[in-house]
């Protein structure tokens, strides 16, 4: 009721506010343990203890607008539509109910029991505080049909609660107030943290509506939260601009009534997944943002753990989890924010960041209910998490592995280095190599070979395995990778990894010159491209260059590093001393053309690949005949419009069927053009058509059919020393020079490092005078990623034709 | 190109290349460490055995 016995007050006043005094002085001694400091948060601490009594008022049911003014001279007023203040004598302590609140430390809570059933209050140590930190407050209310003012300054009243004038039906409070200048270190609002914490209210308080302005900006900035959405929306603000799993966030509420008539429990919770791996989890008991967490929090997780994996489980989802869903995998991606509202609170700590009333039990039965009732509606978003926690799961494994992997020590080390690391002498790692040697038989020959001084071997082994019963597959195992890693010294991962700390200044890749070894060097390129590519950009990596060939000759000795050199060289032996005579008709006594010397080479080595392109285009004809046949200059089939006239066809559907493989000459309609279709041996059918024609080693062999058949007009005579020999053929001629060129000569190819001693090595490969190394650089790297990501790749199909492919180019450096 | 992981698009500057993150490059390790990387061997020959375990 309206009392206006502020006058009436005043003699009780000085008296009985010695004790309240005495309470407020003390904040004004030890204000940070009222409101946490006297710094920038403490400073906006204060705007958020008289934003909570307005907020008390909305959860009450009676205010529905706060608004919040920050003014020029960073003073701030906080205004609300609720019922005001009451006004009315307190009965003990013989002043006005509001100067009781504005006044006593905890008079919010001791107040009216009755009044709120729950209230928030950051500290719970109400306004009187803010009131005894500012150098001046204004409070106004408006109440049973009046305006009621005081003033204080300092926390003390100028004079007691007074009637100002009339209102009619308007209800609230305002209060105004200037921080103290000689308590707080900081003075200048920020409005950005207001206004998150203002929105956070807003959030947490369905339908409220609140506004920020700030008179110190021009224009005035201004701001209004009001959600109806609640902490839904809540979650949708706190998931802007992420990929979310599921569009709509979960949303569930209840009350229940807590034992022994303390009241209702209300909680809240909202929660939905985004893409990322970032737990994103706020809890708020009475509004009061709980940043450690508390009891509210435990409920919800145990209840999230246990119902996303009951869930999983009962949808069959975990065929391939080893064990079950952790807390940790279940809230990977999670935003969620978790509210309750509890009659008389218990926190803990000085800061209040932990809620202890004891309501988890009743927060996970709320939660498993909800959730679990939501599942079955949704199962589809259900499976969704279930995907993404497993998923994390896996990382949490994979993570383990990783550990593993690095760990500084284990069985196979000695002194911190690997048992099998055969080390140099010398320590300055500019000066040092590391030697990676496919197998341990290489490795162990190349420990023979090398100068221990400053070079290092490591065995590397590739792991067969036996995946499918026709296909082997090769790996290197874990403590291949493991060994190769501490060896090198740099360590590994993120926060390891460190390229200065290398041991060695070369690293040497040094594989067979075979299938599996460049298979085994792809893996390591991979692994350095992936793991440690600072390495190859700073050049410390390369490949060896073993010999494919030794040809021996007498006292001298030639090695060789492939295919291409090793035919160049036996060309160049063959044609030392000999003469290739042309003759175009029989015997006659004229030669047509005589080659020697430089001339004859270019002529050999262009015959060499003229019947490497012969073999090529064999494979897809299936028929030496038919690819005799295209040989033929004269005819007119290389180009696109060369195939779109029949009769530039017609002469090899002619051959073809003299040599009674029953051609058919066809319309190849989609192209508008002709080929000729035969049978070869198996049945199958075969095409000389556009198709072929695209082909790069059927273009090759035309060209170089075109350049060798000016001379190829057998049959050829050889001569070297006055002795001639004739031959029938190209065929002929290729395989004769060939034999003369390893005449008297001892060819050795090598199969692997293996079949070297290791003096052959180290002179070959190893020794810095003589070798010849590969610097890897970034592009290798990649072009190997693209190989491993093919054979890894689960395009079964590209998967299938490299292999192809790559068996193709094998056989050939097996002619 | 692209994280050898999860595929997601990367470029040479980024921080962590040529994984798209953190997670991913833990993923690819563990995979060499755990021997899932494994590629095409030439079939055993009978004259060179090669013993199936370390």
């Amino acid at each position: 009721m309206a009392n206006d016995g502020g006058v009436a007050q005043s003699e009780v006043y000085d008296s009985s506010s010695i004790k309240v005094l005495e309470g407020l002085e003390a904040v004004r001694l030890r204000p940070a343990m009222y409101i946490g400091s006297t710094g920038e948060i403490g400073l906006h601490h204060l705007v958020y203890e008289v934003v909570d009594n307005s907020v008390d008022e909305a959860l009450a049911g009676y205010a529905t607008e706060v608004n919040v003014t920050i003014h020029d001279d960073n003073s701030v007023t906080v205004v609300d539509n609720g019922r005001g203040i009451p006004v009315d004598l307190h009965e003990e302590e013989g002043i006005s109910a509001a100067q009781v609140v504005m006044t006593m430390l905890h008079a919010g809570g001791k107040f009216d029991n009755k009044s709120y059933k729950v209230s928030g209050g950051l500290h719970g140590v109400g306004v009187s505080c803010v009131n005894a930190l500012s150098e001046h407050l204004e409070l106004e209310i408006w109440r049973d049909g009046y305006t009621w003012q005081q003033e204080y300054a300092c926390g003390i009243p100028k004079a007691p609660l007074a009637k100002a004038g009339k209102v009619s039906r308007k209800t609230g409070t305002r209060v105004t107030f200037k921080p103290d200048s000689t308590i707080m270190q900081v003075l200048t609002f920020n409005f950005d943290t207001l206004a998150q914490r203002l929105r956070e209210l807003a959030f947490l308080n369905k339908g409220l509506k609140i506004t920020l302005a700030d008179e110190r900006s021009d224009p005035e900035k201004q701001q209004e939260f009001c959600y109806t959405g609640g902490i839904a929306e809540f979650i949708k603000h706190l998931n802007r601009g992420k990929a979310v799993l599921h569009e709509k966030p979960i949303h569930c509420e209840a009350d229940r009534e807590l034992p022994n008539s303390a009241g209702t429990l209300t909680m809240e919770v909202a929660l939905q997944y985004n893409d990322g791996y970032s737990e994103n989890v706020f809890s708020f008991a009475n509004n009061i943002n709980t940043v450690d967490g508390g009891t509210h929090l435990t409920g919800f997780r145990t209840a999230l753990t246990r119902t996303i994996n009951k869930f999983g489980q009962d949808q069959g989802l975990f065929k391939d989890v080893k064990e079950n869903l952790t807390g940790d995998d279940v809230r990977e991606g999670l935003t969620a924010v978790v509210s309750v509202k509890v009659p008389q609170p218990q926190f803990e700590g000085q800061t209040k960041g932990k809620l202890n009333s004891d309501i988890a039990g009743f927060m996970t039965q709320f939660v498993n209910e909800k959730l679990e009732e939501y599942f079955d509606k949704n199962s589809t978003v259900g499976r969704k998490i279930v995907g993404k926690a497993i998923e994390a799961a896996r990382a949490r494994e994979a993570a383990r592995h990783a550990r593993d992997l690095t760990r500084r020590k284990g069985a196979l080390e000695s002194g911190g280095m690997p048992h099998k690391l055969a080390d140099c002498q010398e320590k300055d790692p500019d000066r040092c190599e590391l030697f990676l040697v496919e197998g341990e038989s290489a490795g162990g020959t190349a420990k023979q070979g090398r100068d221990r001084r400053f070079q290092a071997i490591l065995p590397l082994k590739g792991k067969i395995l036996n995946v499918e019963k026709a296909r082997y597959d090769k790996m290197l195992g874990h403590e291949e990778i493991r060994a190769m890693i501490t060896a090198l010294g740099t360590g590994i991962g993120k926060d390891d990894f460190d390229a200065t700390r290398i041991r060695y200044g070369k690293i040497i890749i040094m594989t067979d010159a075979d299938v599996d070894g460049s298979h085994i060097r792809t893996l390591l390129l991979t692994f350095f491209f992936r793991h440690m590519n600072e390495l190859i950009l700073r050049g410390h990596v390369y490949i060896a260059q073993p010999p494919l060939y030794r040809i021996k000759k007498g006292k001298s000795e030639k090695y060789i590093k492939d295919e291409k050199e090793f035919t160049r060289e036996i060309m160049r032996r063959a044609t030392e001393n000999l003469r290739l005579e042309i003759h175009s008709t029989g015997n006659g006594a004229t030669p047509k053309a005589v080659l020697e010397g430089a001339e004859l080479r270019a002529y050999l080595l262009n015959l060499d690949e003229y019947e490497q392109m012969f073999h090529k285009v064999q494979r897809r004809l299936r028929d030496p005949r038919v690819v005799e046949t295209l040989a033929n200059i004269e005819l007119h089939v290389d180009h696109k419009a060369e195939f779109q006239d029949e009769a530039n066809l017609k002469p090899i559907f002619e051959t073809l069927k003299k040599l009674g493989l029953n051609p058919e000459m066809r319309r190849d309609e989609e192209h508008s053009a002709y080929g000729v279709t035969f049978h070869d041996s198996t049945n199958a059918e075969r095409t000389v058509g556009l198709a072929l024609a695209a082909q790069p080693e059927y273009r090759r062999f035309r060209t170089l059919a075109r350049t060798i058949g000016k001379f190829n007009e057998p049959p050829f005579v050889v001569v070297k020393n006055e002795h001639r020999e004739s031959l029938p053929n190209w065929e002929e001629l290729l395989n004769h020079v060939k034999a003369e060129g390893k005449k008297d000569a001892s060819v050795q190819r090598y199969k692997g490092l293996g079949e070297m001693n290791a003096e052959q090595l180290a002179e070959t490969t190893m020794n810095p005078e003589k070798r010849t190394l590969l610097q890897v650089r970034l592009e290798d790297a990649v072009e190997s990623e693209e190989i491993f990501s093919t054979l890894m790749g689960e395009d079964v199909e590209s998967r299938r034709k490299f292999i192809e492919d790559n068996a193709l180019d094998v056989k050939n450096l097996d002619v | 190109m692209n994280c050898p992981i999860c595929k997601k698009d990367v470029d040479f500057g980024d921080a962590g290349f040529p994984f798209c993150s953190e997670r991913c490059r833990v993923i690819d390790l563990a995979n060499w460490a755990t021997g899932k990387y494994a590629i095409p061997a030439e079939p055993l020959e009978p004259e060179h055995p090669e013993p199936e375990d370390d």
